[in-house]
């Protein structure tokens, strides 16, 4: 073996040590995720038909602002909590025919399956920090939209 | 070809140009059908956002296919069934997340067409060209995609049932069933949007 | 009139009657009825629909658009790697290159995980998978942290279940 050959499979048993350590320290440290999931109606009428439904708070109204939607207002509908423990799955109701199921794949990132009427609609993975925002969306009759807001808290 | 001479070159003079790897003489090309392209992808998808991306789809394949083109028909013509192509293999993706089937949605209309009133009055007469396309946009997009896209095929790009058939992978007598019962539908409907306003 | 005389009527007016059943359905309409009033309605909604698209137009201008097709032509176009062939040193210098450089992050990484699992370096540990649905599209507004996943289905307007289709509320 020479010189060369061996320094570089010493820095990859270095490399490998390091990557099991940190692998392993992750496992151990990684705190529980804690998300909100709120499922919005987008409208551009001032009020909703249901007194119960709230307009969304300014924070969430500001980014939906921001995004490339043609509604002027959002109007919560539902709104859920959910903690997620590493590699943990959990499932959201959010109406009778909307459903998100949310599984932690380690650190931020997340994969979140959203079910329509009990179907898969849609599989995502994505890593959603602190602050960040996932927004699921679509059309509703009248011109109107639904849109799933799944917010990192923690 | 000089970039000049593009706007007043007709269509198959800027097609061989383009076939000679020209982008200017495409990008003319693009600029005089881009309007019918989208049209079609839009009549078919009904959603503004796919009908852009399938046309941009269209138009990628359009230039990588371009050495394939002989004329047989016309370059808007060629390019309108690129588009069908891509959109209908669009409808076939999303279908897979659709509860519906082709034979629910058979048994669904179950015949309703059949004794749907006759139209005697014309629903649309009267009304200004605007306020007519976008009585008729509403009409279509309340059919399904299988009827909105025999009716699109036979009335817009005028295929025969066979050639409807061959191109939706089913039998004439289904592209005719369908195509009646968007007409029928589509009657019934203006005539709703006319009681309605 | 029966389902069959009714899609006679239709191919009559489409043109896709044989010469001799055009003949006979002429005659029968000939006496008015309700095959002359279906006919009109038939005709009447081919009349109605006839240049409804050429008033549709590409919501996006011709330089934008054009812009748009041409990046992804050139993204498609840009040439493949011819591999040189290569010693032995270099093949083995290849294989340690990359080695080395996971060997590198794999420490970059371990020095900046931070307790909570989430990553010093901006962006670090965001992955994304292609969507399952193909009928969706993403936005992803960098400055605000927010991903926007919009879904085609369910479409606006889905007819013949309306009843339970079209919402998720």
């Amino acid at each position: 073996m020479t010189p060369r050959i061996r320094s570089t499979a010493l820095l990859l048993g270095w490399a490998l040590a390091a990557a099991i350590y940190s692998g392993s320290g992750l496992r151990l440290q990684a705190a529980t995720l804690k998300l909100q999931a709120q499922l919005v109606w987008g409208t551009n009428d001032e009020r909703s038909p249901d007194p119960k439904h709230k307009p969304v708070e300014a924070v969430v109204k500001e980014k939906l602002k921001e995004l490339p939607l043609k509604w002027s207002n959002y109007f919560e509908i539902n709104r859920k909590n959910v903690e997620l423990s590493p590699s943990g799955t959990s499932k959201v109701e959010l109406s009778e025919k909307c459903q998100l199921e949310v599984t932690s794949l380690g650190g931020s990132k997340l994969e979140v399956i959203l079910l329509g009427k009990g179907k898969e609609t849609l599989k995502r993975t994505q890593a959603l920090p602190k602050g960040e925002m996932l927004v699921l969306g679509g059309n509703a009759p009248n011109a109107t939209a639904w849109l799933v807001v799944l917010k990192r808290i923690e | 070809m000089t970039e000049n001479n593009h706007s007043s070159a007709d269509d198959p003079a800027l097609v061989r140009a383009a076939q000679q790897g020209e982008m200017e003489a495409f990008e003319e090309l693009l600029g005089r059908h881009r309007d019918k392209i989208f049209a079609r992808a839009y009549s078919m998808m009904r959603n503004e956002e796919e009908a852009i991306d399938l046309s941009q789809e269209a138009w990628v394949k359009g230039w990588q296919r371009l050495r394939q083109f002989q004329g047989e028909a016309s370059f808007g013509t060629w390019m309108t069934r690129i588009v069908i192509n891509l959109c209908l293999d669009q409808i076939r993706r999303q279908k897979r997340h659709r509860t519906e089937s082709i034979e629910e949605l058979d048994e669904a209309s179950g015949g309703v067409e059949r004794q749907m009133p006759v139209v005697i009055v014309n629903p649309t007469s009267g009304l200004e060209r605007a306020e007519l396309r976008q009585r008729i946009d509403r009409a279509l997009g309340q059919l399904s995609y299988e009827h909105r896209t025999v009716l699109v095929l036979h009335e817009f790009e005028e295929m025969e049932y066979k050639e409807i058939a061959r191109t939706m992978d089913c039998s004439i007598g289904t592209v005719m069933s369908r195509l009646f019962y968007a007409r029928r539908k589509l009657a019934a409907l203006l005539a709703d949007l006319k009681k309605q306003d | 009139m029966d389902w069959e005389a009714q899609l006679k009527l239709q191919a009559y007016l489409d043109g896709e009657l044989p010469e001799a059943e055009r003949r006979r359905l002429e005659a029968t309409l000939a006496q008015g009825g309700q095959s002359s009033l279906l006919l009109a309605e038939l005709r009447q909604t081919r009349e109605v629909l006839a240049g409804f698209e050429k008033g549709i137009q590409m919501p996006e201008s011709r330089e934008f658009f054009w812009s748009k097709i041409e990046r992804e032509i050139r993204r498609q176009e840009s040439p493949a790697r011819v591999p040189a062939p290569v010693s032995w040193a270099a093949r083995l210098r290849r294989l340690l290159v990359p080695a080395s450089t996971v060997a590198l992050l794999a420490i970059a990484g371990f020095l900046t995980i931070r307790n909570d699992g989430s990553s010093l370096l901006p962006g670090g540990t965001e992955m994304e998978t292609a969507l399952t649905d193909t009928g969706a599209f993403t936005y992803r507004d960098y400055s605000a942290g927010t991903t926007l996943v919009w879904l085609s289905y369910p479409a606006e307007n889905e007819p013949d279940d309306d009843e339970d289709a079209v919402t998720l509320q």
